[in-house]
């Protein structure tokens, strides 16, 4: 298995000096490709830290971060953003959808960014809501969908330009419990079709749906095993 | 190319979305785009109409004279020869004196008030000949008793209009003279207004000789002002080639005693005072385009604090800070471009119906209207600056959180 996000003794500290609050504590990390990991922590744990660390949104105060054997530890804004637009697509727990932009405005972003022309960008654009099955709900606006439609929206966003890495923040907390189950379906889909799939939650129910259980707390990593529960859909 | 048209897009939807606010926005810009084009073409107008009736004219003149203060030289026919001959541009020169007297002719006698000159009086592009001829340069030369008369003097002296060849009794004082009509012609509205009334005095062109030989006065020493006649197009280079060959013709050296007055019909303290108004008016113009300009920097920064979370989503999906910066760049250049728009519209409607209450023409330099265009975007890029960048600096974490 080849290694895909290494994280080696990373420490992220705020406000240095006498009130300094250590996020992560030397934590030290690899991740696979063609993985389905959750990292489960409370809220203060470091998981959402750890999130931004790995989604290259923030950069490590100490340690190293490797995204497919490159160090992405110390990057500039404008690399990093080359970085997430490649590497990553990011499912968050509140959708992040534009509200003036239509379902396929919002799914061509990262393309536009990307400098894919507009032909090819459609035609992405438009399989990845097919994936998620929202052939017809194109042109709606965020705002004219129910909570799980827009999350399918976000998730055809984080795969259209296929990233290797998957990274979910909650994806089901804001949503009930059907289209919980709906949204999680879909995310196990994307995992068994090859992607490398990245659950942050503070729902054991959620990370007991995954392969691989990281618990995290205090900053620091508690345990990390092969979820014994798994089972393929 | 592709990239900019997305934020172009992107930009317009915001803009649309916001429609009443960019509205406002684009108040200030409107309004001072407006009034410094309306401006600008009214004065335009107001120039073209007062300098109008010159220019419907080929003609142009040049005045030329010289201080008595600086020198005792004068206009004499040889030298005037001698500086037409070494300006090929000009018609010719003329000086300028009156004949007054009474005239007898057939019919009934009338106080005349002729004028003396050239030939080349012949130019001034107002002495269209009906009959006959104008007086020539022999004429001129030889001081020969010939006068050219208008068709309302003809008919006054003579009883009708084709009266080549008839005499005038021309008696001033104690000197009489008898002048052969060569020729007639078309009445000027000063001819109109001079014959008619109480106190009517007939109008006329003699050889300025003649005026001289009559009244027993050397043409040598009487003049120190001509006026040059030229093709409107020939103007500028008669005007600037004049005060040398004056110079050299008559031996003037050194102190400045030629004056070369080349200005056009419109007087130069109006024209002072209409630059001074659109000085003014452009100033007061430019000041509500800078509070314009900061209107939009205002609405801008206060349109990147809603749209936090917008930028914190863009710059996740791997938006650069230059895409962020271009986006909202080109948010407040479009703001700006459509204030441009919408105010030169105004401002040329202002204009034409201004122009159209006083009778001024009515014409717009597309020059002008292009460089108001980049004006009026370059405000939108300049103020836009500061919030562009407030949002392009922004951190994506923090940006996400916000609500």
């Amino acid at each position: 298995m080849k290694k895909l996000v290494v994280i080696k003794d990373v420490s992220k500290i705020y406000n240095p000096g006498e009130n300094e609050v250590r996020a992560l504590n030397h934590v030290s990390l690899t991740i696979g490709e063609r993985e389905f990991v959750a990292i489960i922590g409370q809220s203060g744990s470091g998981k959402s830290t750890l999130m931004n660390m790995l989604g290259c949104l923030d950069t490590p105060t100490s340690g190293k971060y490797y995204l497919h054997g490159q160090d992405v530890s110390h990057m500039t804004d404008d690399e990093q953003s080359d970085i997430r637009n490649k590497e990553i697509g990011f499912i968050f727990q509140g959708f992040n959808l534009i509200q003036s932009l239509t379902a396929l405005e919002n799914v061509e972003l990262p393309l536009i960014y990307r400098g894919v022309g507009k032909k090819e960008r459609d035609r992405l654009a438009n399989a990845a809501l097919n994936s998620v099955g929202l052939e017809k709900r194109k042109t709606h606006k965020p705002n004219e969908m129910s909570g799980g439609q827009q999350q399918r929206v976000a998730i055809a966003r984080a795969i259209a330009q296929a990233p290797p890495i998957l990274l979910a923040d909650e994806p089901t907390g804001n949503l009930d419990s059907a289209s919980s189950k709906e949204i999680m379906k879909i995310i196990k889909r994307l995992y068994s079709e090859g992607r490398t799939v990245i659950i942050i939650t503070h729902d054991p129910g959620i990370a007991q749906q995954a392969k691989r259980i990281i618990t995290i707390s205090d900053g620091m990593i508690k345990s990390d095993i092969i979820n014994p529960d798994y089972k393929e859909d | 190319m592709g990239v900019i048209r997305e934020y172009l897009k992107s930009a317009i939807s915001s803009i649309r979305n916001n429609k009443g606010r960019s509205l406002l926005t684009m108040l200030g810009i409107i309004i001072g785009i407006a009034a410094v084009l309306a401006v600008l073409v009214i004065g335009d107008g107001l120039r073209a109409a007062v300098t109008g009736e010159m220019s419907a004219l080929d003609v142009a003149t040049i005045n030329v004279s010289l201080d008595v203060a600086k020198t005792d030289k004068c206009f004499t026919p040889e030298n005037m020869e001698a500086i037409e001959r070494n300006m090929s541009c000009i018609y010719g020169l003329s000086p300028s004196v009156s004949l007054y007297g009474n005239g007898k002719g057939t019919k009934k006698s009338y106080n005349l008030s002729f004028s003396g000159g050239s030939d080349a009086l012949s130019e001034n592009g107002q002495n269209k000949i009906l009959y006959g001829r104008y007086f020539t340069r022999d004429d001129v030369n030889a001081a020969n008793y010939v006068c050219v008369i208008s068709q309302i003097s003809a008919m006054k002296l003579f009883g009708y209009e084709n009266a080549v060849g008839e005499t005038i009794e021309i008696t001033n004082g104690d000197i009489t003279k008898d002048f052969t009509v060569v020729g007639i012609r078309e009445n000027t509205s000063m001819d109109e207004s001079y014959a008619e009334g109480e106190d009517p005095s007939l109008q006329g062109d003699v050889p300025y000789t003649t005026v001289a030989l009559a009244y027993n006065k050397d043409v040598n020493t009487m003049f120190t002002k001509v006026t040059a006649y030229m093709h409107k197009d020939n103007k500028d280079e008669a005007a600037a080639k004049m005060k040398s060959v004056v110079e050299n013709v008559l031996g003037i050296r050194g102190e400045s005693a030629v004056k070369v007055d080349a200005s056009s019909g419109m007087d130069s303290t109006s024209d002072t005072i209409l630059n001074v108004v659109t000085a003014v008016v452009a100033l007061i113009a430019s000041i509500s385009l800078l509070v314009g300009g900061i209107g939009v920097m205002n609405i801008m920064t206060v349109s990147v604090t809603e749209r936090t979370r917008e930028i914190g989503i863009r710059k996740s999906l791997g938006a650069r800070t230059s895409s962020i910066l271009t986006q909202f760049l080109a948010e407040a250049a479009i703001l700006t471009f459509l204030g441009g728009i919408i105010g030169i519209i105004l401002g040329l409607t202002l204009a034409r119906i201004a122009c159209a209450m006083v009778d001024f023409p009515y014409t717009v330099n597309p020059v002008l209207v292009i460089v108001v265009v980049f004006i009026s975007t370059g405000i939108g890029l300049f103020f836009g600056i500061y919030p562009a960048k407030r949002a392009a600096k922004l951190d994506p974490i923090e940006a996400l959180r916000a609500e």
